[in-house]
């Protein structure tokens, strides 16, 4: 990674506020509103700033409702900002919009591009002829996408009978067409199995590594951790870390969480590095392991020592709690849930 | 332009190739289509066959008039007015994003996508329709049917302004799929003779919402009526579409703003 | 006596909910204070001149006239069903299978749901039209007997109900059952008497919709709102035609009832 390149995306300030209204229910709430509306100002994105350097990929995570889709769509000209500043690639997105998304690419993981009824290849002529691209340069870039993804003959059988993880394969080639330089990629790996999950970040690697600058919100942290160089956290609106990975390693640690289902009831756990989190009834507990203090297996062998089990399960720290740490390592209290 | 007109021969190729999918789907609708638009010239078959009728108009003239709506219609709705469905979809559920990130005109490409060979059925009723009357009434002289193909189109921009102002409202309105009928209704001014108006809405009908422009005049200049005030109806139209494509474009912005 | 209590609950429950449940949209409803009087003053406009040096026409007058678009037009807003789309939705979509595992039939359940439903058209469409169209415009629209007609509309109410119903069991059949539903749609908007009084209609055709159920969905209430019933070239006394109308209610109730423990056998048979 070149460390010295150049910033491609550069955002200062960017705030978004708007305003929803209140909807009541019942007879009279409903003629009262005919006339009457209760404004509830909501502010989506506070104040955030942050940069991204040429052939950078960076991880945009936060939990739901934390403001990383408004803050793509505002990175991709869809949506203007309150107040703040965007650049990338010198174009301000909200100005000339045409000229501007000419040169980036998207995928949404839930909004689909292709075209249902037919093949994905008929779909592709159309953003061919949407983004001009010539015959020699689509051909070239359909089948080496299509070789990289191995869906060479996936993409000439219409769109309705393929699988999820092969539509999304689809829809990458689709928002690549153009050979974008910045691609923006909101939540591109959700629903999707551990193998088309492992196939889609293999081909963000190697887009990236011939160039490609890639900006990816999600909320699973494998995305982030298998991909992304830099992290930055929004919840509610405010940027609360913006770092490298390794350095969101150091402020979590490593740590993973257990879930139990008990076959007798156990009072406390006596293994260093371990803690409960919760208790959901007498038989099932939530526990967090620090791997630096408690290696996996060594916790495995201790715990079937002190307890019997019937299921037990090793997953990656949600969303939620990692927002508890990064607030308990800057010593701030954390807003209201 | 070349590129746009590009982008719109992917479109045709797209719904052709979804129409012959679902080769059963598609007739039904076309025929569908057909069937509940021509009944309404019925209706004046119907009246007509009851000794009943229009001061002044035989019923060829009045099935002209509906002939002429008909074609119209099959027209808007196989090319321009499925951008008022489309934007009702994509606000609703959020997709206009997608839309946004084309490096394209919005307004465009909606219009394009939503290209539908559907409506071909219902233009071939209506020009079977328009036929017949032709036939029965005077053969109209060529500076006739120039004016007849002036009025048509110019009527075809009102089509398309009130489309776009109906896919403007659903902006604000979300999820409201009787938009439509809203539009429906302001047309049916349009279908009539407009000598059994009053003067107040004749007004309304030839300079505000010149519906009038979009059958009753080019079927007038067919059959011989045509007159000055007509040809001056031709600004209000055009004005008229250049409203529509403001606002569309306006609220397009104005969503940009705000967002879904 | 308890039983029925019961049901008078449910059927008050269900209606209270749907109409909380759609007064969110019921901006949607009040799309028809603009279209319903447009609407009318076209087909006012085009009558008067139709009547131009003549006083009737098929029979009709043009008071009856009308009456009979804007009667037709304002029990409209009180018979309107989408039924047959709500249930075609449920099957295809499985859900049907929940009402199936509660202790309540579901055509009752829609029925009560119609009702909430159209208590929202009632506020929202009926009344403003109301008074839109004898208000603003003056016309005539006091019916010839209020008890008759009120009966009346309450039959077309049913009617509309179970013919919808009946349309919507097509789904536990056919996969294709939109198809069936447009093209029913079609023909009751011909047939009903929504476009045209059933009198312009040749001879033979109005007496073939003496037996068929569309006349009894708008047509017989609305001209028994303009007091004078005539259908084939028979004039029929009120009373009578709104007996005729009861009968052929009760005939279709028979009919979607036969339907539907059919259509029990293929659900629980297949697992449609």
């Amino acid at each position: 990674m070149d460390n010295n390149a150049k910033d491609i995306i550069t955002v200062k300030g960017l705030t978004k506020k708007y305003i929803t209204y209140k909807r009541g229910s019942g007879f009279k709430e409903s003629v009262k509103a005919l006339f009457v509306r209760e404004k509830v100002p909501v502010i989506a994105v506070n104040d955030i700033s942050f940069s991204v350097r040429d052939g950078d990929i960076i991880g945009l995570l936060g939990p739901n409702g934390a403001g990383k889709s408004t803050t793509i769509k505002m990175l991709t000209g869809t949506l203007y900002p309150t107040c703040g500043t965007i650049e990338v690639m010198g174009y301000n997105p909200t100005k000339n919009r045409k000229n501007y998304v000419r040169q980036i690419g998207a995928v949404f993981g839930q909004r689909s591009q292709l075209i249902w009824d037919i093949p994905p290849l008929d779909s592709f002529r159309m953003n061919k002829a949407i983004y001009s691209i010539s015959d020699e340069e689509f051909e070239e870039r359909v089948s080496f996408m299509a070789k990289l993804f191995m869906v060479e003959d996936l993409i000439k059988r219409p769109t309705r009978v393929l699988s999820l993880g092969e539509r999304m394969k689809c829809e990458f080639i689709m928002a690549m067409l153009h050979n974008p330089k910045v691609v923006f990629l909101d939540e591109p790996t959700i629903g999707l199995d551990v193998i088309a999950k492992h196939n889609i970040r293999d081909f963000i690697r190697r887009m990236n590594g011939m160039g490609t600058t890639f900006i990816l919100t999600t909320h699973d942290l494998e995305d982030v951790e298998q991909l992304a160089r830099k992290v930055i956290i929004i919840n509610k609106g405010v940027k609360v870390f913006d770092d490298t990975i390794e350095n969101l390693k150091k402020v979590l640690g490593a740590k993973k969480i257990v879930q139990l289902t008990l076959l007798k009831e156990v009072g406390t756990l006596d293994i260093p590095g371990a803690s409960i989190l919760e208790r959901e009834s007498p038989l099932k507990m939530t526990v967090s392991v620090d791997l630096e203090r408690m290696p996996i297996n060594e916790f495995m062998a201790k715990l079937s020592e002190q307890c019997a089990f019937s299921d037990i399960s090793v997953k990656e720290m949600p969303m939620d709690t990692i927002i508890t740490h990064i607030y308990q390592s800057k010593g701030i209290e954390q807003p209201d849930k | 332009m070349i590129r746009y007109l590009k982008i719109y021969k992917e479109c045709i190729k797209v719904d052709f190739a979804t129409a012959s999918t679902y080769r059963l789907n598609f007739f039904l609708n076309c025929i569908i289509m057909l069937l509940g638009d021509i009944f309404f010239p019925l209706i004046t078959v119907l009246i007509y066959g009851s000794g009943a009728g229009f001061e002044g108009w035989t019923v060829y003239e009045v099935l002209l008039i509906q002939s002429v709506f008909t074609m119209s219609t099959a027209i808007a709705d196989m090319t321009f007015h499925g951008i008022m469905w489309a934007t009702m979809d994509l606000v609703r559920n959020g997709g206009m994003e997608m839309v946004l990130i084309l490096p394209v005109d919005t307004m465009f490409i909606l219009m394009a996508r939503t290209f539908s060979f559907e409506g071909i059925g219902l233009f071939a009723g209506g020009a079977a329709i328009f036929t017949i009357a032709i036939l029965n009434i005077p053969a109209p002289s060529v500076w006739e049917w120039l004016q007849f193909l002036a009025f048509f189109i110019s009527g075809l921009f009102v089509m398309m302004g009130i489309g776009l102002i109906m896919a403007a409202i659903s902006f604000k309105w979300v999820g409201n799929s009787r938009i439509p009928e809203i539009f429906d209704c302001i047309r049916s001014f349009g279908k009539y003779p407009q000598s059994v108006f009053p003067k107040a809405i004749l007004v309304f009908t030839s300079f505000l919402i010149p519906v009038a422009m979009i059958a009753y005049c080019p079927a007038a200049a067919l059959l011989g009526r045509g007159n000055m005030t007509m040809f001056l109806m031709i600004l209000p139209c055009v004005i008229f579409l250049l409203f529509g494509i403001f606002l569309y474009k306006y609220m397009v912005r104005l969503y940009q703003g705000v967002g879904g | 006596m308890r039983a029925l209590k019961r049901q008078l609950n449910v059927l008050r429950a269900v209606a209270v909910v749907t109409y909380k449940e759609w007064s969110a949209y019921r901006t949607h409803s009040m799309v028809s204070i603009l279209v319903g009087p447009v609407y009318f003053i076209v087909q006012y406009f085009i009558w008067t001149a139709l009547f131009k040096g003549r006083t009737e026409i098929n029979g009709m007058d043009l008071n009856q006239m009308i009456t009979y678009f804007g009667a037709s037009t304002l029990i409209g807003y009180l018979t309107m069903d989408f039924a047959d789309w709500n249930l075609q939705m449920l099957i295809r979509t499985g859900k049907f299978l929940t009402f199936a595992l509660r202790p309540i039939h579901h055509r009752f359940f829609a029925l009560s749901q119609k009702l909430g439903h159209r208590f929202l058209g009632l506020i929202f469409e009926f009344i403003p039209c109301y008074i839109i169209f004898s208000v603003l415009f003056k016309a005539p629209l006091m019916p010839a007997h209020i008890g008759w007609t009120v009966l009346s509309v309450a039959l077309a109410f049913l009617m509309v109900f179970y013919i919808h119903y009946i349309l919507g069991m097509t789904a536990f059949w056919f996969t294709q059952a939109s198809g069936i539903r447009r093209v029913f749609d079609l023909l009751s908007g011909i047939f009903s008497g929504v476009y045209i009084p059933l009198v312009f209609f040749p001879q033979w055709l109005q007496k073939a919709l003496f037996f068929m159920p569309f006349s009894y969905m708008s047509y017989v209430p609305v001209m028994v709102f303009t007091g004078i019933f005539t259908l084939a070239g028979v004039r029929i006394d009120i009373p009578v035609i709104v007996g005729i109308q009861a009968f052929m209610v009760i005939i279709t109730i028979l009919f979607s009832e036969i339907l539907y423990r059919a259509s029990m056998r293929r659900f629980n048979g297949v697992g449609a």
